[in-house]
């Protein structure tokens, strides 16, 4: 499996993943940035880094999901490297396993990225304008949390875009189908039943009751590992005609 | 010992279309394997059943004696591939693409450094294989299939795209590798004058069924030898033959005549010669014709005006 992960790592390593690994959260981080500026009284850092989550888990992240996968799908569909890959002694699900690995773990350091870049943006911008510069201390061990269950509630969200993007050949599909799922959460952020949408499950983690807070992470999480196996299963069971 | 492939009553539907039927092929330890057939005769559908990709309806293949279907892994490392879908990333170089398929098979550098030295291609490894040309691309997918040096290779139209003295290097290559490798070559192409000069065994496939294999030296000898011969008058060397027992038949340089079983081809040269002339048709030249591929093809594939691409 080693070989495997060691491999994927170095086509992701080739490719344009660690600029989208960048580019979303720093775009956060600029609107951190300039929201501080333009601010009249000082906020507490916690705020700060939960309006930062907050966006990334609302809207960032599953668009970052979604260009995420189809970036790791279309690096074997576009030069049609299936057939190889798969004619190879190596068993099949380990192919698809390590694209997962590669993707949860590449959603987990971006989360943790925007957090940071949220941090150095409201810090450089404290020191332009020192009137507004955050309250308080940072709280390590709560953002780590926080920032953690916002990446695994995205887990069955992610298994889905990931299933969606190797099935198909198309970019078109996963595109359309990680759209579909950002626009239905922003446009229905208020909706009970938001919480057993895929898509809305990370904003959830930021949630006032606790038992949306339990159900999505369950859900997310649980039903995306079981999501994620099966997704795993069905692509190494399946022809590539 | 084993074949090298062997495949028993193989089949594979699509729906209603039945895409290779029942084919029982077997290619021999060391042999270079010609599998020839016209686009959509089945080919690339077999091929993918022997590399397990595809899952055959019916039948089965074994690689070396192992059963693709049930040892799958096992038969892999018997077998490399070049497919017609190269499968590089083009944003990596040659190098860093034969890399990437050497760790998945727990190979080092130095065998990486071999294959390259195998199809000449150590200059142009550390570039993009972006910019490699279609020849190039099949080189390096060559050296890829040789990585661990596997007993049977497997190639997919390895002489696309490739200049003509490409063709000639890869032809001179591919016969040469059962004796400096030992290795086994399964060569799927429809070019029957690249097969002809490359493969030892051959396999025709056509509509879905293996409508010939063999030997190739045996398959030419199993033909019968033939005339042929260009006259002044045609027709009156046609008719003058037909009157005399022989079946001429039109061919692009002119009449070729079937020989009896055990008929010696001088003195049926001499006698057709004498024949002709004296009933007033000039003989300009005759003299036994060489069969080739290309008769066996027409006997067992049916010859279609299509099949240009084949000759």
């Amino acid at each position: 499996m080693l070989a495997v992960l060691s491999v994927e790592l170095r086509k992701l390593n080739r490719s344009l993943a660690a600029l989208l690994a960048v580019a979303a959260p720093a775009l956060i981080g600029l609107i951190a940035f300039f929201s501080l500026l333009r601010a009249q009284h000082p906020m507490p850092w916690e705020k700060w880094l939960q309006m930062s989550a907050g966006i990334w888990a609302f809207f960032m992240l599953p668009m970052s999901v979604t260009a995420l996968t189809a970036l790791v799908a279309q690096m074997e569909h576009g030069p049609r490297a299936w057939d190889h890959l798969r004619a190879l002694p190596v068993a099949r699900w380990k192919l698809y396993a390590a694209k997962a690995i590669c993707v949860a773990a590449l959603v987990v350091v971006m989360t943790l990225l925007n957090q940071l870049i949220t941090w150095s943006a409201v810090s450089v911008a404290s020191a332009l304008k020192p009137a507004v510069a955050p309250t308080g201390v940072v709280d390590v061990s709560e953002v780590l949390l926080l920032n953690g269950k916002i990446a695994a509630a995205a887990l069955l969200m992610t298994s889905i875009q990931l299933w969606t993007a190797l099935r198909f050949s198309s970019f078109v599909p996963a595109l359309a189908l990680g759209i579909g799922g950002t626009f239905f959460s922003v446009v229905a952020t208020s909706a009970k039943q938001g919480v057993f949408f895929p898509w809305q499950m990370p904003v959830n983690m930021l949630a006032g009751d606790a038992w949306r807070v339990e159900t999505a992470l369950a859900l997310g999480g649980g039903l995306g590992l079981v999501a994620l196996a099966l997704a795993i299963a069905h692509l190494a069971r399946r022809e590539v005609l | 010992m084993p074949a090298a492939i062997e495949t028993e009553g193989l089949s594979r539907r699509f729906g209603a279309r039945l895409a290779v039927d029942a084919v029982s092929m077997t290619v021999p330890q060391r042999a270079v394997y010609g599998f020839l057939g016209r686009n959509g005769a089945g080919k690339t559908t077999t091929l993918k059943m022997i590399l397990g990709l595809w899952r055959p309806t019916a039948g089965r293949v074994r690689v070396c004696g192992l059963d693709v279907g049930r040892r799958r892994m096992a038969a892999a490392r018997k077998i490399g591939a070049l497919l017609e879908a190269h499968g590089f990333y083009g944003n990596l170089t040659g190098r860093e693409n034969l890399a990437l398929t050497a760790t998945l098979l727990g190979l080092g550098a130095t065998e990486i450094e071999r294959v390259l030295e195998v199809v000449e291609m150590r200059r142009d490894a550390h570039r993009k294989v972006a910019g490699y040309s279609l020849g190039m691309r099949q080189r390096l997918g060559l050296a890829r299939a040789m990585l661990g040096a596997p007993p049977v290779l497997l190639l997919d139209e390895p002489t696309n795209g490739l200049d003509p003295d490409g063709i000639a290097d890869m032809r001179r290559f591919l016969k040469t590798l059962p004796e400096s490798t030992g290795a086994t070559v399964l060569l799927s192409s429809h070019l029957l004058g690249e097969i002809e000069q490359t493969a030892t065994h051959v396999g025709v496939v056509d509509g879905g069924r293996l409508v010939l294999e063999g030997e190739l030296a045996r398959l030419k000898a199993e033909l019968g030898p033939e005339l042929i011969l260009r006259t002044g008058d045609g027709a009156r060397a046609a008719s003058l033959l037909l009157a005399h027992g022989r079946s001429p038949v039109a061919a692009e340089t002119g009449l070729t005549v079937a020989l009896r079983p055990g008929e010696d081809a001088d003195q049926a040269a001499a006698a057709i010669t004498r024949l002709l002339v004296e009933g007033g048709a000039s003989v300009f030249a005759i003299g036994p014709r060489e069969r080739s591929l290309e008769d066996i093809y027409r006997r067992v594939a049916g010859y279609r005006s299509p099949l240009a691409e084949v000759a």
